[in-house]
């Protein structure tokens, strides 16, 4: 209980510090809505200018950029301070956190205060909203259950997926590059229904970089869509987010008992 | 008028936002800001002579840096002037930057990713300075600071003595006639401080250079400086020789005695105080603007009591800065 | 002497990217596969939809795998160096910036221009390649790559400001790399790199067309492809140029002010 007091304390504290850069916060809130406006206009042109793609149509399409933001957003919010890591390894920050009585990966995460979060989950929330609204489907209990876990489990898939870059930056800083790219490759592909791609690139996206767990699975699955994988594989989307964050917590913990420093 | 930096009267004051205390205090802060002045440097005045170099002492945040900064062309004064090597340094950033050379403590201005030769050869460049001459004076620091063993290193791979060598001898290699290090060597081991220091000896006495330098090292001040300029609240304080600065704070002395009958109760004579007594063991001390010299105190205790053994301490330079800079805080 | 400066500013990126052959190896592997992603995304999208807002199939899919090697130009992992305004705001170091005979804004552009050079060589590699594959069309002829290759340039001359004022905001507010990549993102949304402008509704293209973003990679790939006609390309450089103009004015009066910024408080 101590432990969640002092988060608490320390993220109202960061957001004060945000609100010290008076020009800095006001700018952070312009360029939010910048994001807002960019986001939207390109999750929902695409999607309705290519009616039908791979068999959807466009009320379910909508479906997975809505929920792939959504998991984005909350990732930003609550553990998008692993992303970037390898600046503040460079700087030797984590030799710092080493010394503090609280876990290093904590620490990472009450760095700052994502101030971009607020405009992120606004736009995700939106899309969520205007997806649903199109949906023919029967939103029962169940479907709403599931969709909320599979957005949990985008998220802990996205931070399990940034946990690891963090961990190779820990060897590696330059490894922070692979994380940028992650970002890139999570925000353009990630709202998509893979099967338009051809198999074998579906299949890395599915197979080497989860990004299919994400949004695309969850999606297909509630929508009654079929996917290139088997339909339990699918619909276990959820719960892969939550082995793949522990696991990938398990990997950090390893990696940072072979930390060896920076620069001597 | 070569290579000389002349001070007058230099004063700077820099207008910061006061936040409220309190998460509503934050939030008012942000819509209506409070501004108030802060005099960093007010009225100094001090002059460093061609092939001089001089410490520029004082507490943390007395004023040290803002000086320098003005005196880089970094910085543009609220009032008074200063002239480096003939030029006004902030209306002639320039042309200053081509008379001085500085180092900004651990702050490196090499280039991150390149070896360092690499960055030695950009300097070179866009300081133009005629080949031969660059390879010579390379040749030169490499002898005094053992540039060449990792030279072509990346500068990432460094560690911090290496880096701070490379950056003295980046801030040299287009031979300025005045050089501004600000702490220097910072957090570097005996044997690397002992090595700029060389260095920086060389450069005065050998090259004839300027030099203005910030420090908390007494060491250094005592094996480099033969003048020193100190300043706190950013008012200069003094302006001497170590002697002087010594004379003015050092009356810090300690007498030991140990009296022949321990049931004496030993009593402060003029200008003398009693520290401390033990048993037959006694400390006196100096009291009072008026207080005898360590020499004058050891003659009135002998005469005054009857001692078995005696001894005195004079205090070090850091603890006659000690009394420096608590003293010029009480001033201000 | 002024050559001799300029060779090295101009060569730091490169350098330094020749000195860490891991770097160039991820660059390679990243274009590589973002081309297939792009490539095979595109003709995906399109197998239900014979032509859309005016581009067809392999219009559609040469903009975008153009865009993806044009991208190539400017992003690299710049702060591997440690040379970005935001770093050196951040360690302090600025303050060298402006204690070198040679002002911080030409040392900016110099260090720029051996970017985007070294930058040239990579995706010209890759549009040799691309073409070789078939992956991208050719230009219809010799006019349209001519004028291309003058709207490209100018292209990047206004990317090269529009990159200028984003690193120019750090002297004031910014110290946040979030901020910079959202920046970033947005300039690149705007600018076509994630999808043609012209599949985007009418109102956000007018919008665009109020700002130049638009000019740094929309117009040169429309008229690559044939979207933007031979006729039309006369106002397009025109308006090209024009921001070429007006940033190089604006830009000029914020270094000034960043100038000020620096003198005022000690950097």
């Amino acid at each position: 209980m101590n432990a969640v007091r002092i988060v608490w304390r320390i993220t109202r504290l960061n957001f004060r510090a945000q609100l010290e850069y008076r020009s800095e916060f006001l700018m952070m809130i312009a360029i939010g809505a910048v994001w807002q406006v960019s986001v939207i206009v390109f999750a929902t042109v695409l999607l309705t200018r290519f009616t039908g793609m791979g068999g959807w149509d466009s009320s379910d399409v909508l479906l997975i950029p809505a929920t792939r933001m959504l998991a984005h957003g909350l990732f930003v919010l609550f553990l998008g301070r692993v992303h970037g890591l390898g600046r503040h390894i460079q700087e030797g920050r984590i030799d710092v956190y080493l010394l503090r009585p609280m876990p290093v990966y904590r620490q990472v995460q009450l760095e700052f205060f994502p101030t971009n979060a607020i405009g992120d989950l606004t736009v995700a929330a939106g899309l969520m909203w205007g997806a649903l609204a199109r949906s023919d489907l029967d939103w029962t209990a169940g479907r709403i259950g599931y969709l909320i876990a599979a957005v949990l489990g985008g998220m802990l898939l996205e931070a399990a997926l940034f946990t690891v870059v963090a961990c190779a930056s820990l060897r590696f800083p330059a490894a922070d590059y692979w994380g940028r790219w992650l970002e890139e490759l999570l925000g353009t592909f990630g709202s998509y229904p893979l099967n338009v791609l051809p198999r074998a690139v579906g299949g890395l996206l599915t197979y080497g970089l989860p990004l299919a767990f994400v949004a695309y699975f969850p999606a297909a699955v509630l929508t009654g869509h079929d996917t290139s994988v088997p339909h339990w594989l699918a619909a276990a989307s959820p719960l892969l987010g939550l082995v793949g964050y522990l696991g990938a917590r398990l990997l950090w913990r390893w990696s940072l008992k072979h930390y060896a420093g920076v620069n001597g | 008028m070569s290579g000389s930096i002349e001070v007058r009267d230099l004063s700077r004051t820099f207008h910061t936002t006061v936040r409220r205390p309190g998460f509503a205090g934050a939030l008012r802060s942000l819509v209506n800001p409070q501004k108030v002045a802060k005099h960093a440097v007010s009225d100094v005045t001090f002059s460093v002579a061609p092939g001089e170099l001089l410490a520029l002492l004082g507490p943390n945040g007395a004023g040290k840096s803002t000086t320098i900064k003005m005196l880089t062309g970094i910085l543009t004064p609220t009032a008074g002037e200063a002239r480096v090597a003939g030029v006004v340094p902030y209306e002639e950033r320039e042309r200053n930057a081509r008379n001085i050379g500085a180092v900004f403590g651990q702050r490196t201005q090499l280039w991150w990713d390149l070896p360092v030769r690499e960055s030695f050869a950009i300097l070179r460049d866009v300081y133009e300075v005629p080949k031969a001459e660059h390879a010579a004076r390379l040749k030169e620091f490499d002898d005094l600071l053992d540039l060449s063993s990792f030279w072509d290193t990346r500068v990432r791979h460094l560690s911090l003595g290496q880096r701070v060598r490379c950056d003295l001898a980046a801030a040299l290699l287009h031979d300025p006639q005045v050089v501004f290090l600000d702490e220097p060597t910072i957090g570097m081991d005996v044997v690397v401080k002992e090595q700029v220091r060389e260095f920086l000896r060389h450069q005065v006495e050998e090259r004839g250079r300027t030099v203005l330098l910030t420090t908390h090292d007494m060491t250094e001040v005592e094996r480099l400086a033969e003048r020193v300029v100190l300043i706190n609240h950013g008012r200069l304080m003094l302006d001497g020789t170590l002697d002087e600065i010594r004379r003015k704070f050092g009356s810090t002395w300690q007498v030991r005695a140990t009296l022949a009958d321990a049931h004496t109760d030993a009593v402060p004579l003029p200008g003398i105080a009693l520290l401390r007594q033990d048993g037959p063991r006694v400390v006196f001390g100096p009291d009072g603007p008026e207080a005898p010299t360590v020499h004058q105190a050891l003659r009135a205790i002998i005469e005054r009591y009857d001692v078995t053994d005696i001894a005195m301490d004079e205090a070090d330079l850091e603890d006659v800065m000690r009394t420096a800079y608590v003293q010029a805080v009480g001033d201000a | 002497m002024a050559v001799l400066h300029a060779w090295r500013a101009a060569r730091v990126t490169p350098l330094g990217e020749l000195h860490a052959p891991p770097r160039i190896t991820a660059a390679l592997l990243r274009l590589t596969v973002q081309v297939v992603l792009v490539w095979s995304l595109w003709r995906g999208l399109y197998a239900q939809t014979g032509s859309t807002a005016g581009l067809d199939r392999d219009q559609a899919v040469t903009y975008a795998v153009m865009a993806v090697l044009a991208l190539r130009l400017r992003e690299l992992d710049q702060y591997a160096g440690r040379d970005t305004v935001l770093q050196h705001m951040h360690f302090g170091t600025i303050v060298y910036w402006y204690l070198r005979p040679l002002p911080p804004q030409r040392y900016y552009a110099l260090r720029a221009l051996g970017e985007q050079l070294y930058g040239l060589a990579w995706a010209l590699t890759g549009y040799a390649v691309c073409l070789a594959a078939g992956v991208v069309e050719p230009p219809e002829s010799p006019a349209v790559a001519g004028v291309f290759a003058i709207s490209m340039l100018l292209g990047q001359w206004v990317l090269y400001y529009v990159m200028l004022v984003i690193d120019q905001l750090c002297f004031f507010t910014l110290r946040n790399g979030a901020a910079m990549l959202i920046l970033i993102f947005a300039q690149n949304l705007l600018a076509g790199v994630y999808a043609p402008l012209w599949f985007f509704p009418d109102w956000f293209i007018t919008l665009s067309g109020f700002l130049p973003f638009q000019a740094t990679l929309n117009v040169p790939l429309s008229l690559y492809v044939g979207r933007i006609p031979l006729s039309e390309a006369g106002a397009e450089l025109a308006v090209q140029a024009a921001w070429v103009v007006a940033l190089a004015l604006f830009t000029r009066l914020v270094w000034w002010r960043a100038a000020r910024r620096v003198i005022s408080q000690g950097g």
